[in-house]
């Protein structure tokens, strides 16, 4: 059994990893997850096209008054869709991954997957991709509806900028996923570590913004990055390069991190 | 015969809690080796060690016949004291997913889960959710997982206790029947369970190793003779025993050079005694003088029940 080390290896890592899409299965959180980014995405270009008639129905106007609202562009429509994903989205993410490591700990599940030969590496590994192809999954599916509505009741959008702003926004979301692994390692309340998650990511944000000479190049800037790419005016600085290399770093780190944290941990289980 | 595990110098405290305190034991290869103590005594804690799912504050843990790269875990199986399962996954789907995890490949590791599940009597449980499991399948389905890949060692910590009678016995004869494949290290806190399957015991209190060895070892040489005597409950009598009592607990055998030990419990009257002869004459004795109202005087050999009540009472 020792001879065969490294194909063990990832043949672990598969069963985790098998094991974890099982659960996002059984769980329809592979369903309900992605069908809130649809809601989400079809809500904006509907909303945004119905508004004219929405207040004219809303009665507070006096009689007569003809409602002129310039419809907004494709572009604005989707990135607009993407700052929706930013809030609820994440959040609902988040959520569902505040347990990740610390609710199979607390449980006792961990303990009986552990004493198994698994490498942590491979344990948080399958975590981790898992809750990568959720939230990319979900960004998708919730991205195609708002462009088929966009297309549909306001305009062409077009398929590079599609793929740019989708790759951009991933990224991010990508980033919080790590973040939320990291966090679910360190706490073992769920609860705190979705507090410290969505403080951080709002913090990033709120910092790339205010202060893009000091925090242009940390992941938070790929939310404007994203919009831009969707506005086609989107500069491709090295600042751009350095906010791609920074996020891919962070996401590595927090991911080794994690695993050093459990493995060095008093108490694994 | 080989050791297959060596600890020395175990320690863990939780802050200021020292709950393991040192020990130091082995474990020969093909024992069954339980590891008795009362709740509280550091059992569950020098498990996890053993385990290596918690670090010890310090202390080494050896097992036998392991290359340094090679990992331990490898050769143990692992119960914990309450198993908890993803109830969403079936019998089966856990015990496959434990075989792939242990290195078994996909083919191996449907039929290795098939053959444990059969074997705990779990098969025509076995495509039922884990949700809807009773107590006992549970801790059936903790051994075939822990057992799926034939580990050396099958660790398991209190594997009855929270059984209802009928699970218990269950858990008792499977155990009893994989300890002749493999080797076996559990914990209880009763001793019946210890005495039934083991070899070997260790006795814990408080973090401290009491006493250790094969039971018939033990048995021999702490066989003591005593006295058990029933009295009625009146003022007289109990007088009586509580002056035996206090005149055993403090000469230690100067005033009473006959009685090395003595307990009361309600009317009854524990004694461990030197000599059984002569002790027997002076109490039988003593009791008419005292006019003490005997219900029952029995004369015989202490059992290992009363040397563990001994032991973990200090
Ligand atoms: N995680 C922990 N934090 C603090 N104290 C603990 C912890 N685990 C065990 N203890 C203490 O260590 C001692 C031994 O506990 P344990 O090993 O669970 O005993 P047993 O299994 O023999 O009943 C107890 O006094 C218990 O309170
Ligand atoms: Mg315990």
């Amino acid at each position: 059994m020792s001879k065969g080390g490294k194909k063990g290896g990832t043949s672990r890592y598969g069963a985790l990893l098998g094991k974890e899409m099982l659960e996002l299965a059984r769980s329809m959180k592979l369903v309900w997850v992605p069908l809130v980014f649809v809601a989400l995405g079809i809500m904006q270009p509907v909303s945004i096209y119905y508004m004219p008639l929405i207040l004219e129905h809303g009665g507070n106007l006096p009689e007569g008054t003809v409602i002129e609202m310039p419809m907004p562009l494709p572009s604005e429509v989707m990135s607009g869709t993407l700052s929706q994903f930013g809030v609820i989205g994440i959040l609902v993410l988040v959520l569902v991954y505040m347990g990740v490591v610390s609710g199979e700990r607390s449980s006792g599940t961990a303990s009986l997957i552990l004493v198994k030969p698994v490498s942590i590496m491979a344990y948080l590994g399958s975590k981790l991709t898992a809750m990568l192809l959720l939230a990319l999954l979900s960004l998708l599916c919730g991205y195609l509806a708002a462009w088929y509505y966009t297309d549909l009741l306001i305009g062409k959008f077009a398929f590079g900028e599609f793929l740019g702003s989708f790759l951009l926004y991933g990224l991010w979301l990508a980033f919080a996923m790590a973040a939320t692994l990291l966090f679910s390692t360190i706490l073992r309340s769920s609860a705190g570590a979705a507090a410290c998650v969505l403080v951080l990511l709002a913090l990033l944000s709120i910092a790339a913004n205010l202060a893009p000479h000091f925090a242009g190049w940390l992941p938070g800037a790929l939310n404007s990055y994203a919009a831009q790419a969707a506005n086609s005016t989107i500069e491709y600085t090295d600042v751009f390069v350095w906010v791609i290399v920074c996020t891919v770093l962070l996401i590595a780190g927090a991911y080794a991190l994690s695993c050093t944290l459990l493995r060095n941990s008093a108490t694994i289980d | 015969m080989s050791t297959l595990l060596e600890v020395s110098g175990l320690s863990r405290s939780f802050g200021s809690v020292q709950a393991v305190n040192g020990i130091e034991f082995s474990v020969g290869e093909g024992r069954c080796v339980a590891l008795l103590g009362p709740n509280g005594a550091g059992k569950t804690t020098t498990i996890r060690m053993l385990a290596g799912l918690l670090k010890p504050t310090s202390g080494a843990i050896k097992y036998a016949g392991q290359s340094e790269r090679a990992d331990v875990r490898e050769g143990i199986g692992y119960l914990p004291q309450s198993p908890a399962f993803y109830p969403w996954m079936t019998g089966l789907e856990f015990a496959v997913y434990a075989g792939k995890l242990c290195g078994l490949g996909g083919r191996e590791a449907g039929r290795s889960a098939g053959e444990w599940l059969e074997r705990v009597g779990l098969k025509d449980a076995a495509k039922r959710k884990i949700g809807g499991y009773s107590g006992g399948m549970k801790q059936r389905l903790g051994l075939a997982q822990a057992l799926i890949h034939r580990p050396k060692l099958l660790i398991m910590d209190e594997p009855v206790s929270a059984l209802d009678p009928v699970g218990r016995r269950e858990v008792l004869e499977l155990i009893r029947e994989l300890k002749r494949e493999t080797t076996v290290l559990f914990s209880t806190h009763v001793l019946h369970d210890a005495e039934e399957l083991c070899e070997d015991i260790i006795i814990i209190n408080k973090g401290d190793i009491a006493l250790q060895g094969s039971l018939e070892g033990i048995r021999n040489s702490y066989r003591k003779p005593i006295i058990e005597l029933t009295m009625e409950p009146d003022e007289g009598s109990s007088r009586w025993a509580r002056e035996l009592v206090a005149s055993v607990a403090a000469g230690q055998g100067g005033s009473n050079p006959l009685l090395a030990d003595a307990m009361l419990q309600g009317n009854e009257l524990r004694l461990s005694v030197r000599e059984m002869e002569e002790a027997r004459s002076h109490l039988l004795r003593s009791i008419v003088d005292n006019e003490v109202k005997l219900v029952r005087l029995q004369a015989g050999y202490s059992t290992l029940e009363d040397l563990f009540m001994k032991v973990v009472r200090i």
